[in-house]
């Protein structure tokens, strides 16, 4: 309990100083609030007068204390660009996004494990050339060339998936998964690269350790030996590094939902920035770090019951 | 009671047949291309209720020889290319395993044939419970139902007298202490009461007392079941106390089988009678006041010039008064200082020039921090130590700097303490320029002189560590030690990690050098008969005190506190005639150096029993 208390303490000041940087970085940007509502070319006096009312005037520190204020008692403020509240806006995006960022971590997760397994099993053998070369050819081509590839592959050739657009999972769930696959598909292989690697450097230690070989003694039989005794003890560095590349997964998004033309946060983000709505671009970075953090801190959490020797204090 | 058993059991050796009967076995390894021999032309027998150990230093081809009976060789790259491993199986019938496939081996494993392996730390699985790693075995071979097992587990937890076996089942191995670990580790190979039961230096990694507990253990549930031991050892005190017959074993070769008797009476072979004379035994320097150089056969013996000795020894290198070193343990919200481990508590003593002082006592309990505190690689929390006079607890940093070329540091690892990177000329002219003591032109000749002095070859200089053995090794890093002309060099286990051979090398050569060169040596170590061999006065640590502390004589021919004399009690023999490890032992458990930050903690009183020797009378 302290433990999560010290976390949750730790998290707050990171997220505060979070605050204070996008704050000011968007504030340092040419072009202002009030220019953007009203356009470059419009009357220099309403253009002050908008400045007054929207308080933008005002000491940065009282403008900032302002903004922090509402972000935590839940008035996000109004979008510049879609002239509506923030909070939907951000909860929907945040909803699609979520789906995709989820899909490709299990799809990442589903085939990084066995992968990693098999080529630590069969270590400087033809099977781990074969896996090793897969995930550096992974490693080192972009997200979206994958997501070209796919689209080329599952939309134009196959005509399988559609190619592009977003579908509310509330409205029809199966169309939605139909939609989120593909970018998630996409996502997902960089991220598989990665976790591969991982994964058979832990199993690579964990095989030759002495355990291993009392379970084999025992006359376990190797499926036991590999899938139990030796994958437990993989679970949590394999699950710290998912955890550790979901901040990388959020930033992947922005040019795969504009791949896929999929309206989620990535997009949302892109736009936001395009268009300089600087209210949106100031919660969506908040947010998303808050989340990134989030699912880390549930990582640690967890961690104890992938090993009992750690103990949270 | 155990050499009427003995006797029994070598009586019948010609009647029965052999539990395993290896044949001409050889191994061959493979890598980069390459083959290698591994073994060759091993034939030995094994029969119920004997003890065959095999013997032999790191390379020898123990291990594999072993696990090639397991088939388990085939895991780590090995192939068995020749001979044949007949086991008589439950069954009665006989089975060559060399022959054997993969769900014969499995049926075998853990059933009919028990391994138990060197390191308790890393022989069990860290995130399964005890209970899972006991049952699973029992599951796999037997048909008993759930509770039986757990039952069964129970029954063998207890049969290794571990103390609460019902909360042990539930704990993970996190939660044991080293010698626990291995008695669950024993309990796991004899869950389905195995024929044969392979024990791979079980006890190298253990305390003393702690291994004593496990050797009685393993002989009794030997009386007990029955069942042929094959122990794996390198060190010839275990040999005398275990064996009934010995197997010697060097680079892969079988170089003599005998009674253990015999071995020890009358070895035939130069190398097994080298392998004796390179082992210390404790309580052969009886009656001598000065440390005295192992003999190793085909080296000349060295010996020292004792009267020389005794004028040089006058002035006090190091004193060290109260010595406290703590380390606090944190936690909570605000992560304060909740604990603190009282790893030196209170400890004082000196050195003089030309002295070699040991500090002995079991894993934790403070002598390596104490020698680090010296050296103040860990900061003390309080206390006085004085290096030839000067404070060293009172200098600020850059003072240090230059004072810790006085005192050099050579450490239990020397795979670990040299720089991968740098040759052996770097290596040794590092601490010189480091000081700044020399200038370029006299560093090669300087250089060439230690190794010289550490008797290594004049063409290592351009070699890199990973081209060395462990033994020369560590003679690197002693000459980097004394390069710098220090008055004191502490030696943290600085032979612990090396062969007995290698390592009776490596004491006499510090002794040569301590002859030489007026060093003085504070020697951490574990082993006792190793501390009998090279010291002149010895101090018992235990709980990060100092119990007892006396010249050599004192401590080991008139031991007074109750720790020393478990200790000593505890050491196996290297004589086959006196078996000292036998029923069930049992030392007191070392009780946890953690205590609250408010402890009080008693000054610690001591009784000087006869001039220069004192013992400890409080807590």
């Amino acid at each position: 309990m302290a433990y999560i208390i010290h976390r949750l303490f730790s998290m707050a000041i990171t997220l505060f100083l979070i605050s204070i940087i996008t704050f000011t970085v968007t504030n340092i940007l040419p072009g202002d609030v009030a220019m953007m509502i009203m356009g470059t070319q419009s009357n220099p006096e309403a253009l002050a007068n908008l400045r007054e009312n929207l308080g933008l005037n005002d000491p940065l520190v009282y403008q900032y204390s302002k903004w922090i204020i509402g972000m935590l008692t839940g008035d996000w403020g109004n979008s510049l660009l879609f002239k509506m509240p923030i909070g939907p806006i951000l909860l929907q995006k945040m909803t699609a996004s979520g789906l995709i960022v989820l899909l490709s971590m299990i799809i990442a997760l589903a085939l990084a494990v066995p992968l990693g397994v098999w080529s630590a099993v069969y270590k400087n053998k033809w099977q781990d050339t074969v896996s090793s070369s897969a995930s550096i050819v992974g490693v080192s081509l972009p997200d979206f060339f994958w997501g070209i590839m796919l689209i080329l592959l599952f939309a134009r050739a196959l005509g399988w998936l559609p190619s592009s657009g977003f579908v509310d999972p509330g409205e029809d769930f199966l169309l939605a998964l139909k939609h989120a696959f593909l970018p998630s598909l996409a996502l997902g292989l960089g991220l598989m690269a990665h976790l591969t690697r991982m994964t058979r450097a832990t199993m690579t230690g964990i095989l030759s350790q002495e355990f291993i070989r009392v379970a084999r003694a025992k006359g376990l039989a190797e499926r036991v030996v590999v899938w139990q005794y030796g994958l437990a003890n993989a679970v949590g560095p394999v699950m710290t590094v998912a955890g550790l590349q979901m901040g990388y997964l959020f930033g992947s998004i922005i040019v795969m939902e504009s791949l896929f033309n999929y309206t989620g946060m990535g997009w949302l983000t892109y736009q936001a920035l395009l268009n300089r709505d600087i209210p949106l671009i100031q919660a969506t970075v908040f947010v998303i770090a808050a989340v990134v953090m989030l699912i880390n801190l549930i990582v640690d959490l967890l961690y104890p019951f992938f090993d009992p020797r750690i103990k949270l204090k | 009671m155990a050499a009427t058993g003995d006797i029994l059991s070598m009586n019948n050796l010609e009647t029965k047949k052999p539990v395993v009967s290896i044949n001409d076995l050889q191994v061959k390894f493979k890598s980069d291309g390459e083959t290698v021999i591994a073994v060759n032309k091993i034939s030995f027998n094994v029969h119920a209720g004997e003890t065959v150990c095999l013997v032999g230093e790191s390379g020898s081809g123990k291990s594999v020889t072993s696990l090639s009976l397991m088939r388990l060789v085939e895991f780590g790259g090995g192939e068995i290319t020749n001979g044949s491993l007949v086991l008589e199986r439950n069954n009665k019938q006989v089975k060559n395993l060399v022959e054997a496939d993969a769900s014969t081996m499995r049926s075998i494993r853990g059933n009919e044939v028990g391994m138990i392996f060197q390191e308790p730390m890393t022989s069990l699985n860290p995130v399964f419970t005890i209970e899972r790693q006991l049952t699973d075995g029992l599951r796999l071979h037997t048909n008993l139902s759930g509770g039986e097992t757990r039952e069964k587990a129970l029954q063998l937890l207890k049969e290794v007298r571990i103390p609460d076996p019902e909360k042990r089942l539930r704990q993970y191995p996190h939660e044991l202490s080293g010698g626990m670990r291995q008695r669950v580790v024993i309990a796991m190979a004899m869950a389905c009461r195995p024929r044969l039961l392979i024990a791979d230096e079980p006890t190298t990694a253990l305390d003393v007392t702690i291994q004593a507990e496990i050797l009685a253990l393993i002989n009794r549930l030997k009386h007990e079941t029955g069942m042929a031991v094959l122990f794996i050892t390198h060190d010839m005190a275990v040999v005398a106390q275990m064996a009934d017959r010995v197997v010697v074993m060097y680079r892969g070769d079988m170089i003599e089988e005998a009674p253990v008797e015999k071995i020890f009476s009358e070895p035939k072979e130069d190398y097994t009678k080298a392998l004796l004379a390179a082992v210390p035994q404790l309580g052969e320097m009886a009656g001598t006041s000065e440390p005295r150089p192992l003999d190793i056969p085909g080296h000349e013996t060295l010996q020292k010039n004792q009267t020389k000795n005794l004028t040089a020894r006058q002035e006090t290198v190091l004193e060290v008064q109260n010595l406290i070193t703590r380390f606090p343990v944190y936690g909570g919200v605000f992560r304060r200082k909740v604990a603190n481990v009282h790893a030196v508590e209170n400890v004082s003593f000196s050195i003089k020039k030309g002295e070699t002082m040991a500090l002995v006592g079991e894993s934790g309990c403070g002598k390596s921090t104490c020698g680090r505190s010296i050296l103040r690689l860990v900061e003390p929390v309080s206390g006085q130590i004085l290096l030839n006079n000067q404070n060293i607890l009172a200098l600020n940093s850059h003072e240090l700097r230059k004072t810790r070329r006085d005192m050099q540091m050579i450490f239990q690892d020397p795979f670990a303490s040299l720089n991968p990177y740098m040759t052996l000329r770097d290596q040794i002219a590092e601490p010189l320029k480091n000081f700044g003591l020399v200038s370029k032109s006299e560093i090669e000749d300087i250089i060439c002189d230690m190794l010289r002095k550490v008797e290594l070859p004049l063409g290592f200089l351009k070699r890199f560590p990973h081209e060395l053995s462990g033994g020369q090794r560590q003679r690197v890093a002693i000459a980097r030690a004394i390069v710098v002309n220090p008055s004191l060099v502490v030696a943290d286990e600085a032979v612990s990690a090396l062969d007995v051979s290698v390592q009776a090398q490596v004491l006499n050569l510090m002794m040569a050098l301590q002859d030489q060169l007026g060093l003085s040596y504070l020697f951490i170590s574990h082993d006792m008969a190793v501390v009998e061999r090279v010291s002149h006065k010895v101090g018992v640590m235990y709980l990060g005190r100092l119990v007892e502390h006396g010249s050599r004589a004192q401590i080991f021919e008139n031991p007074q506190h109750e720790y020393t004399k478990s200790l000593m009690a505890a050491v196996p023999i290297a004589d086959p005639k006196q078996r000292n490890i036998s029923g069930d032992i049992s030392f007191k458990p070392i009780p946890s150096p953690v205590f609250p930050v408010d402890q009080v903690i008693e000054s610690p009183i001591y009784k000087e029993v006869e001039t220069g020797h004192w013992v400890l009378t409080n807590k």
